[in-house]
């Protein structure tokens, strides 16, 4: 045929073709060979590292706090499963887990999701059934695994949690660290994240054989995991346990007595709520009886046609009609949660839609509407009214006062109200004043740290953050202290001879007649009301007294007259009065009856001597004699415990005071310098002093042990897998006070006294303690609040601090409820349970009983 | 188009001797489709285990295949080849008619590219089936042509084959479109061509090439996979992933392979696409170089094979015809074996009676067929006995 040459070229590019190919796989194959098999080699060997058992958390009695279970997880390689086959896969997995969260849509997106050699968790907790009939029915399940995976446990639910603190997924911040990965969880609060790095171990690696997907074929070896280490704390689990259940009983009692009075005062006001609630049980008593008979003519009419005996039917007993008072209540408290024994509730969620309005409670009540919302870019923003005031927020304002955003979404708001005068919280803090080791630490409302092991609801996560209870008040919350801190002014007063000037005992109230106009204001009355004292003291002017009457005291066994109210004069000639929490003053009483009793005034009359004489002969200015003493016991500084989110507090003085002028902040006067009623305040803990339940408790432990100020500290030691002590935390000592031990001996005695004198203001709390009562001290406070806002009256903030034994002390408590009434009301009961325990054993704990209403 | 038939007509049953089969082109194709089955069978079989399903899954259904390929081949062979050509014009229209049903809803998309086309139970790639509508239909348009070639017969056969190009393209299938130009190529050259008409027809190659990557048409995916290979250093997870790997399984199969189902990179699945288009890796990492050759040499011998029943074919169309077959034949075994030791790119196209995969297996013994109803009807040779088997 014509042209042959053609197909032979053709027969030799293709020959020529199928040699090229043959030389490629000689060089790859036998010259080569050795090189790919290297590669091959790594291609087969993956390094997966294993999770190093996170250290366990035991109390100072090896009471095991937080450990590690392990619990089975099941597993999806998705290298393993077919296109085709996942939705067959999803449907039988949600069948077979029977999640509601994850029905098999869910579950094939994550499928579709997933990349084609990622392992998904599709449930992180199956049982040890579920797991065997995975393992059984592989067929059934095609490339699910069942995979052990340690899971952090809180044997005793919310005991120390915020202590503990919790882990989780970690931040942007948590990652800088070298050691922490995405895939890991972190310690994020609490011991947990102090002491995250000895807890987490070191990561072990597993060296298997696995396929291109991923899959483990087989181990070919295993460096171990080096667990972390365990932590054992200073806490004490039953005196923590005895703390926290106190607190919450004592936070109730507060709240039933906070709610007893605005019945009282509802009643007062109109007969409405005895009327109601009158009618109520009547209503409940009328339905109960007819009920019965109704019950009664049904039991006759089976008794008749025989099918049953007859049976009798009990009349009804008017004393056994429960009728709900929240409901009356609450119809008097519009939109106020009240619950079914008719206790108020702290902070009300309100979930409110575009257009509709809603009733807020309060002093006055108040109306909110929603407007409308906007949305502006990313940011919504709510327009709401309330009582014809308008408002624009974002979600996290705070508003007319009472009202925080938590949410906006397109067509709604959450806001949470707080009840400002329903008692939110009650913090406590036992520490040793012998080495700084804190025994007990607990803030409620609280959580279970296990909470976020298991995952919580976007609803969960906003209902316990609304009422902050992830967060260590006893750390984090700053408080003044009130009358508990007129300890400093008792120290010093004693290391200083600084004793009030004293007045004739017949000289009685100011004339109050004389009060100035507008024209003569003194500095310090026009911007703020400085120290009213506790209770519901308030303040005139008058002009001139005669300077010449007072004379200064020379020892702390000197009587001071308390008359109720104190007139001082300021540089410009004029003068103010100062009241006592006690209307009628106290009467004649030295440094020691001043403490016990609580007298404002004495203290007063202290800060006034150290303003009046603050400037010494030698030009030495001695303004801050007082914040200095302060100081010295570790207010006004982070204690430095180990423990995270610390706040520092604050002791005020001039350069703070002119600081926060210059930066407008709003917490101190726009005009005017540092007055000497300033210092007044804060010498009486109240106006701008803060200190936390931790800061008082150290201060305190500081000044009964003879002034040595710890650091205090929660971690005792950390102990490896073997029981062997790495590291022993040593007591620090962050101060030797220099004073005088007959001083502290002093306060212990007069704080013996607070709880068994006649005029001790935490005798009546402590009335029930048991025999050994003697042996327990104490000092009440009561903090009033500044009346920020006209229709929000804030209630007040109630201290105790606790000793015991007051010889030789071992346990100082601190005790705070917020807007709880006056300290010795219901503060001082939650200490004295406390103490019971501490002292006498569970056994001796008495129930709580409200103390007396005193500061 | 137009298809003359120049040719009398003849009695096609009439036989003037014996048809014998061609025992050298039949025996590597069976050898082949054997190791092709053991081959399928060690690639899948580790993978279906781990599902929980039949290891021999795959195998099964590819032997199906096989018997329905045999089967293809045999009657393919009894057929006469001028018979086939009356077919011609509707092979071709049924051919584009399947290739724009896989673009329409009918088709499946499998991979981003959408090859496939269901009818009942049946599911097959027109693609595969175009390769021999392209080959009868040109042989039939060029068979005609004047010697030398005039150029409008050249045009003509670049129309011809243009049509499913285009439509192949738009699935897309960049593997099929350059075996029509391959095909196409060495059919008109085969046929007659001038060197003009052949550098015209490359210059028109290239300029059409590059005029579907400079309009964008193509999708960046494809330019990555096509270039990929030419960069040793780019990305071996990414675009090169599929080929470094099987490259490696291959080159750790060294001088005589890791024995049968010792093939840890393919077996372990690095390799991707390992029973279908990545099948030669199986063969490389477990029966090594020897194996490999075995596997290239027997390629060739079914090659020369179809050559040589080119060179002896009664008529103009059967020469074509076997032409088309050698070069579509050699065409997927270069760049099929190509691909997987990096040197071609990533193109889809199976390896000829190993990969599984129905319709190509099908396809591919049809072609073999009729080139082997071509050597069979071939004219007596000088000194041949004629007809003394009788």
């Amino acid at each position: 045929m014509n042209g042959t040459w053609r197909l032979a070229s053709v027969g030799l590019l293709l020959a020529a073709m199928l040699g090229a190919l043959g030389l490629r796989l000689w060089s790859i194959q036998v010259t080569e060979t050795d090189e790919y098999s290297a590669v091959a080699e790594r291609n087969l060997i993956r390094v997966v590292p294993t999770p190093a058992p996170r250290g366990d958390i035991y109390d100072r009695n090896d009471v095991l706090l937080a450990g590690t279970e392990t619990s089975l997880a099941a597993v999806v390689d998705m290298g393993l499963v077919e296109d085709d086959f996942a939705p067959e896969l999803a449907h039988r997995l949600s069948a077979f887990l029977g999640d509601p969260d994850q029905p098999a849509s869910v579950i094939l997106d994550r499928f579709e999701n997933a990349n084609s050699g990622a392992q998904l968790i599709i449930a992180k907790d199956i049982t040890e059934q579920q797991a065997l009939t995975l393992l059984e029915h592989r067929e059934e399940f095609p490339g699910v695994a069942v995979i052990p995976q340690p899971v952090r446990s809180y044997p005793y639910g919310d005991l120390a949690a915020q202590v503990l603190g919790y882990i989780g997924k970690p931040s942007a911040a948590d990652l800088e660290r070298p050691e922490v990965k995405g895939t890991d969880v972190v310690g994020k609060a609490g011991v947990e994240r102090t002491y995250d790095a000895v807890l987490r171990g070191t990561e072990g690696v597993i060296k298997y054989q696995v396929d291109a997907s991923r899959s483990v074929l087989q181990s070919l070896g295993e460096q171990e995991a080096a667990p972390g280490d365990n932590v054992v704390l200073t806490i004490d689990a039953g005196i923590q346990e005895q703390l926290q259940e106190s607190l919450k009983d004592g936070l109730e009692l507060a709240r039933q007595l906070e709610m007893a009075q605005r019945r009282n005062a509802l009643a007062f006001d109109n007969g409405d709520i005895a009327s109601r609630l009158f009618i109520a049980r009547e209503t409940a008593q009328r339905e109960a009886e007819q009920a019965a008979e109704e019950a009664k003519a049904a039991a006759e009419a089976a008794a008749e046609a025989g099918e049953t005996p007859p049976t009798t039917v009990p009349p009804v007993d008017p004393a056994t009609i429960e009728i709900d008072e929240g409901k009356v209540l609450g119809s008097l408290y519009p939109g106020l949660p009240i619950d079914k024994n008719g206790v108020c509730d702290p902070v009300q969620r309100i979930d409110l839609a575009v257009g509709s309005r809603t009733l807020l409670s309060g002093q006055r009540e108040r109306t909110m509407k929603l407007e409308g919302i906007v949305e502006n870019r990313s940011q919504r923003i709510a327009t709401v009214d309330v009582d014809g005031e308008q408002y624009e927020v974002e979600e996290g304002d705070t508003f007319a006062t009472t009202l925080r955003v938590i949410a906006i979404t397109e067509d709604g708001i959450v806001v949470s109200h707080s009840d400002k005068w329903c008692p939110v919280r009650a913090v406590g803090v036992v520490e040793d004043p012998n080495d700084g080791s804190i025994i007990a630490m607990a803030s409620y409302p609280s959580f279970e740290p296990s909470a976020f092991v298991s995952g919580l609801t976007q609803r969960e996560w906003e209902e316990l953050g609304t009422i902050n209870a992830f967060t260590n008040f006893a750390i984090q919350g700053q408080y003044a202290p009130a009358s508990t801190f007129k300890a400093i002014a008792y120290v010093l007063a004693l290391e200083e001879g600084i004793y009030p000037m004293d007045r004739p005992i017949d000289d009685r109230l100011v004339d109050e007649g004389n009060k100035t106009t507008d024209g003569e204001t003194p500095p310090s009355e026009s911007e703020t009301p400085p120290g009213e004292g506790d209770g519901t003291g308030d303040t005139t002017t008058t002009t001139a007294p005669d300077p010449d009457a007072l004379v200064p005291l020379t020892s702390d066994t000197d009587l001071y007259n308390c008359t109720g109210s104190l007139r001082f004069k300021f540089n410009d000639g004029s003068s103010q009065v100062y009241r006592d929490w006690k209307r009628n003053g106290h009467g004649p009483l030295d440094l020691h009856g001043a403490l016990q009793a609580s007298c404002d005034l004495y203290f007063w009359e202290i800060a006034l001597r150290i303003w009046n004489e603050r400037a010494d002969e030698n030009g030495i200015n001695n303004e801050d004699l007082w914040q200095q003493w302060a100081r010295e016991y570790g207010f006004g500084t982070e204690t430095g415990v180990d423990l995270p989110f610390e706040k520092p507090g604050l002791i005020p003085d001039r350069q703070w005071f002119r600081e926060e002028q210059r930066k407008e902040t709003g917490r101190v006067r726009a005009n005017g310098p540092w007055v000497g009623g300033d210092l007044m305040n804060a010498v009486v803990g109240q106006g701008t002093v803060l200190v936390t339940p931790l800061q008082l408790a150290n201060g305190f432990s500081a000044m009964v042990n003879g002034g040595t100020l710890w650091q205090p500290r929660v971690v005792d030691r950390l102990v490896d897998q073997q029981g062997e002590v790495v590291e022993e935390k040593a007591p620090v000592i962050l101060n030797q006070v220099d004073m005088d031990q007959a001083t502290s001996a002093s306060l212990r005695r007069d704080m013996q006294m607070v709880v068994n004198g006649p005029i001790g203001t935490a005798r009546k709390a402590f009335a029930d303690f048991g025999p050994n009562v003697s042996s327990v001290g104490g000092k009440t406070g009561t903090a009033e609040i500044i009346k920020a806002v006209e229709d929000v009256q804030e209630v007040d903030t109630a201290w105790f601090v606790g000793i015991a034994p007051v010889r030789a002390p071992e346990y100082v408590v601190t005790i705070v409820v917020e807007r709880g009434g006056s300290g010795g009301h219901v503060a001082a009961p939650i200490a004295k349970q406390v103490l019971q325990y501490a002292m006498n054993g569970p056994d001796a704990v008495t129930p709580l009983q409200a103390g007396d209403n005193a500061d | 188009m137009a298809m003359t038939d120049d040719h009398p007509r003849v009695s096609l049953l009439r036989r003037d001797r014996p048809l014998r089969p061609d025992l050298l082109l039949i025996i590597p194709y069976l050898i082949l489709s054997g190791i092709g089955l053991v081959m399928v069978y060690s690639a899948s079989a580790p993978r279906l285990e781990a599902l929980g399903v039949s290891p021999s899954r795959e195998l099964e259904q590819q032997a199906a295949f096989v018997l329905i390929g045999f089967m293809a081949f045999g009657i393919v062979s009894m057929i006469d080849s001028r018979i086939v050509r009356w077919w011609v014009p509707w092979i071709y229209i049924g051919s584009v008619m399947t290739l724009i049903m896989v673009l329409s809803p009918l088709g499946t998309v499998v991979k981003g590219a959408q090859r496939w086309i269901q009818i009942g139970p049946i599911r097959f790639q027109p693609s595969e089936i175009a390769k021999l509508a392209v080959i009868l239909g040109l042989a039939a348009l060029l068979s005609a042509a004047a010697r030398p070639m005039k150029w409008d017969r050249v045009v003509r056969a670049v129309a011809l084959v243009a049509l499913p190009s285009v439509l192949i393209f738009l699935q897309p299938d960049l593997g099929t479109m350059l075996t029509f130009g391959f095909i196409a190529a060495i059919m008109v050259f085969v046929a007659g061509a001038s060197w003009r008409q052949m550098a015209a027809l490359v210059v028109a190659g290239i300029v059409g090439t590059v005029g579907v990557f400079q309009v964008g048409a193509i999708k960046t995916y494809q330019i990555t996979r096509l270039t990929a290979f030419l960069d040793d250093t780019s990305d071996v997870l990414g675009a090169q992933y599929n080929q470094y790997q099987s490259q490696i399984a291959i080159g750790t199969g060294g001088l005589f392979g890791k024995g049968l189902f010792h093939g840890t990179q393919t077996n372990l699945r690095f390799v991707p696409e390992q029973s279908s288009d990545f099948i030669f890796t199986a063969v490389g990492e477990q029966l090594g170089f020897v194996g490999s050759l075995l596997v290239i040499v027997l390629f060739g011998i079914i090659i020369w094979r179809v050559l040589v029943a080119a060179a002896n074919a009664q008529d103009r169309f059967g020469q074509l015809v076997a032409t088309g077959v050698a070069a579509l034949l050699g065409f997927h075994v270069f760049v099929n074996i190509g691909m997987t030791i990096r040197v071609m790119p990533v193109t889809g196209l199976p390896l000829p009676f190993m990969s599984s995969g129905g319709t190509v297996f099908v396809a591919m013994s049809v072609a073999v067929g009729l080139a082997h109803s071509i050597w069979m009807r071939r004219p007596a040779l000088a000194g041949e006995r004629h007809g003394d088997d009788r």
